[in-house]
């Protein structure tokens, strides 16, 4: 299932990355503050630019059309980068604090970034939109729940911000350290992992809210399926998957994905499969194959040198790149089925 | 949270002015051949290059479920969980809290988040008070008096500022409100940097290595002085002291070995718990009873002991010899004449001598609380108890630290905690040593008694 395709090397600990949109290129930024661009096909180095962001990366975006990402660091700035090149389009600085989250619209109109209790809306060129107000506590991540709309996470609350204006639209609320955020495709579904070692879920059309608890560690992977139906979330060394298929996940029971040894740190869907990637903190990455009622089984695994920090599908799922702790970055051949 | 590689974290938390500061840049300046990383929450004016520092809010999470025992510190995960990805990772990492800040939170992070537990180990809580104003700060705020009930050293800075006399006052307050910490004096925060890092406060053998006598009972008396006695009459002189007047008992067939004098203790105490008869200068003392010397005389007042037979006594008193110049003489078989007929007197040698931990008058709601016992404990036992314990009284217990004699178990089991927080694992294996326990709770309005029984019934 996994044939492997190359392996490359950056300076530090590999942090976050991605695809470009046609699979050209896998960019990584490392905790050296170092990025790179690797050829997708061969994993050729095709440039690097060392100490860029002073202190180390803390986020990649990867433009959702255009050979294009974001990055943003402890120096308190985004950039806006062309994967092809190397070359910096856009330099925003935003103050002085580290700029933890950053993330595009889906359609690519907007560049969302987050810095300690604000978060800031720039145009596709970098250009200054709005910023909000302090949240409760530093933001803690960020999604968008469709090209019009903004969701942040922090301690105790999700906020909904409208994209163009920075207008509050929706608050929800849970008394809880929030640490990651996840939307359903058709963004009704919010999902949390908590410090408490719980998930916290609401629907936005109903305002119902529920709590799945009972992990051993704070789910702090979260990740849905393109059709809205799975919910794969880490929290421990199982991948807990939760159904939303009839009125489930309330009163079901979770599909436990056990092969890791060590906690799960990342999990991500292919696009219209399901199919899940999961990494570990021992380096150990498994690819799953999925049913509607949650339950599913192994279909390919391989090790990397250090604790996976991130996983990639390649845009069209015929590849899967993971990066590690030891700075390595690996992809995979996929096969169809 | 104690493998090696794990990056030791000092926590340093004091009120604003009591010159956490200072002790920083200090710190920063001695070990400048190291990597070190500094999360402040508030703006110092630190001044070193080679240290990162990195301001974060403080942000006190509570969990869902409300208890404040499972509050950790927001801040301090997404930091740290930053700092540990870097390749040349630190070597140490200092924490400046607010002058306002609680420790609880500070701490419980390092047994609450997985991730962080793997990476880092906490060291050692550094609190630093300012002499001339803890007083008030104590009665006035919660917070300066966890932050003293937290410390595993506690740094009286700005002596310079304050009457001796009230130093000691202060220092015996501040250890009876937490015996597990040391106390050092500094004026400008001027103190050895040995002395605040890689403490290893959090291992209990480096505590106990360091401070053996932390977990003594408390004794109403400070000193016993043990003497071979013939058959004879001896007088106990004393010169001016502190104190008008001073207890004692006099202990007949006193050992001389380390257990004997703890059995004298222990039979000392219960005649300490019975009212003290008065004795005036020139008046006989009676062995075996408790008795107060009347010392409001000037100059040098005698006792009269008469031995029958030979025996060893053990003299149990109030306060320590040397404060008083205290003597015991053998008055040579006569009895001194009312007219001051000459006689030879002989100071007789103490053959053994020791101190003991004094007790001091409780008015602080914190306190330490001591349990110390030989025998196994059952472990089913031992967990309703402490967990029944932690439920009940767990916001009111800052710190615990100690090591157990588990029935069947050929390691010692060492623990600590936070608040609710448990933390424990089979150490070292007993050998030829001695199985026994000692427990040190720090904490608010603890009773002993109730916490002594508790654990007895435990013991197999």
């Amino acid at each position: 299932m996994l044939r492997r395709g190359w392996a490359a090397e950056v300076g530090d600990y590999a942090i976050a990355g991605g695809w470009t949109p046609r699979g050209e290129a896998l960019v990584v930024g490392d905790a050296a503050g170092g990025v790179y661009a690797f050829d997708g096909t061969s994993g050729a180095t095709i440039w690097t630019q060392r100490e860029v962001h002073d202190g180390g990366v803390l986020a990649v975006a990867m433009h959702p059309h255009r050979p294009e990402f974001a990055t943003a660091g402890q120096d308190g700035r985004v950039l806006v980068w062309s994967a092809t090149d190397g070359q910096v389009r856009v330099d925003i600085d935003i103050g002085n604090g580290w700029v933890e989250h950053v993330a595009w619209s889906p359609d690519g109109t907007w560049l969302a970034a987050s810095c300690s209790r604000k978060v800031y809306m720039h145009g596709a060129d970098g250009e200054k939109v709005w910023r909000s107000d302090d949240h409760p506590s530093t933001v803690s991540a960020i999604a968008w729940s469709g090209s019009e709309e903004l969701a942040t996470a922090c301690y105790g609350r999700v906020t909904f911000f409208d994209a163009s204006t920075g207008e509050r639209r929706q608050q929800l609320e849970w008394m809880g350290s929030l640490v990651s955020l996840v939307l359903s495709p058709d963004g009704d579904i919010v999902a949390c992992g908590s410090q408490d070692n719980s998930v916290h879920f609401w629907r936005r059309s109903t305002e119902q809210d529920s709590m799945m608890s009972g992990y051993p560690a704070k789910p702090s992977a979260l990740a849905f399926d393109d059709t809205g139906t799975l919910l794969a979330t880490g929290g421990g060394e199982d991948v807990t998957v939760w159904s939303f298929q009839g009125s489930g996940p309330e009163g079901t029971r979770p599909g436990v994905l056990d092969l890791h040894v060590q906690p799960v740190t990342t999990l991500a869907f292919a696009s219209g499969v399901m199919r899940l990637a999961s990494g570990a903190r021992d380096g150990t990455v498994a690819v799953w194959s999925l049913e509607k009622d949650a339950k599913g089984r192994p279909i390919g695994a391989a090790v990397v040198a250090g604790a996976v920090s991130d996983l990639y599908w390649r845009p069209d799922g015929r590849a899967l790149a993971a990066l590690d702790a030891q700075g390595g970055a690996t992809a995979w051949r996929v096969s169809k089925w | 949270m104690d493998t090696p590689r794990n990056i030791p974290v000092t926590i340093l938390t004091g009120f604003l002015g009591s010159g956490k500061t200072t002790l920083l840049n200090r710190i920063l300046r001695e070990e400048h051949g190291k990597r070190i990383a500094v999360v402040e929450n508030e703006f110092g004016e630190v001044g070193i290059d080679q240290a990162l520092v990195i301001n974060a809010d403080e942000e006190i999470f509570e969990m869902s479920n409300g208890c404040i025992c499972c509050t950790v510190r927001g801040d301090l995960i997404r930091v740290l969980g930053n700092l540990m990805k870097r390749r040349d990772k630190f070597d140490y990492v200092l924490v400046e809290t607010t002058g306002l800040a609680d420790p609880g939170p500070v701490a419980q992070t390092f047994f609450m988040d997985d991730e962080i537990r793997a990476e880092y180990a906490l060291d050692g809580i550094v609190t630093l008070v300012d002499a001339a104003h803890i007083e008030q700060q104590l009665g006035r705020s919660d917070e300066s008096t966890e932050q003293i009930a937290f410390a595993d050293v506690l740094v009286l800075n700005k002596t310079d500022l304050v009457h001796d006399d009230a130093l000691d006052g202060l220092e015996s307050r501040l250890r009876d409100m937490n015996r597990m910490a040391r106390v050092i004096r500094s004026e400008r925060a001027e103190v050895d940097v040995d002395t605040v890092l890689n403490l290893g406060a959090f291992d209990l053998d480096e505590v106990l290595g360091r401070r053996p006598t932390f977990l003594e009972p408390e004794y109403p008396f400070e000193w016993t002085g043990v003497y071979s006695l013939d058959v004879g009459r001896y007088e106990l002189s004393l010169d001016d002291g502190p104190d008008p007047s001073m207890s004692l008992v006099v202990v007949p067939d006193q050992g001389t070995d380390d257990s004997a004098l703890r059995e004298g203790a222990e039979w000392c105490v219960r005649r300490y718990a019975e009212p003290a008869d008065l004795v005036r200068p020139g008046d006989q003392l009676r062995v075996g009873e408790h008795l107060n010397l009347q010392l409001d005389s000037p100059g040098r007042k005698s006792f009269f002991l008469e031995v029958e037979t030979p025996m060893r006594v053990g003299v149990f008193t109030q306060h320590t010899a040397e404060e008083f110049d205290l003597q015991l003489l053998n008055v040579d078989g006569a009895t001194p004449t009312a007219n001051g007929a000459p006689r030879t007197t002989d100071a007789v040698p103490v053959e053994v001598e020791r101190t003991w931990v004094a007790q001091h008058e409780h008015d602080d709601e914190v306190g330490s609380i001591a349990i110390e016992c030989e025998g196994d404990v059952d472990p089913d036992r031992l967990n309703l108890w402490l967990g029944e314990l932690l439920r009940e009284r767990g916001v009111d217990i800052f710190r615990m630290k100690g090591f157990i004699s588990l029935a069947g178990e050929s390691r010692r089991f060492v623990f600590q905690g936070v608040h609710m927080l448990f933390d424990g694992q089979p150490d070292r294996p007993w050998g030829d040593a001695p199985r026994r326990n000692q427990l040190v709770f720090i904490g608010r309005n603890l009773d002993e008694a109730t916490m002594r029984q508790g654990f007895e019934a435990c013991l197999v």
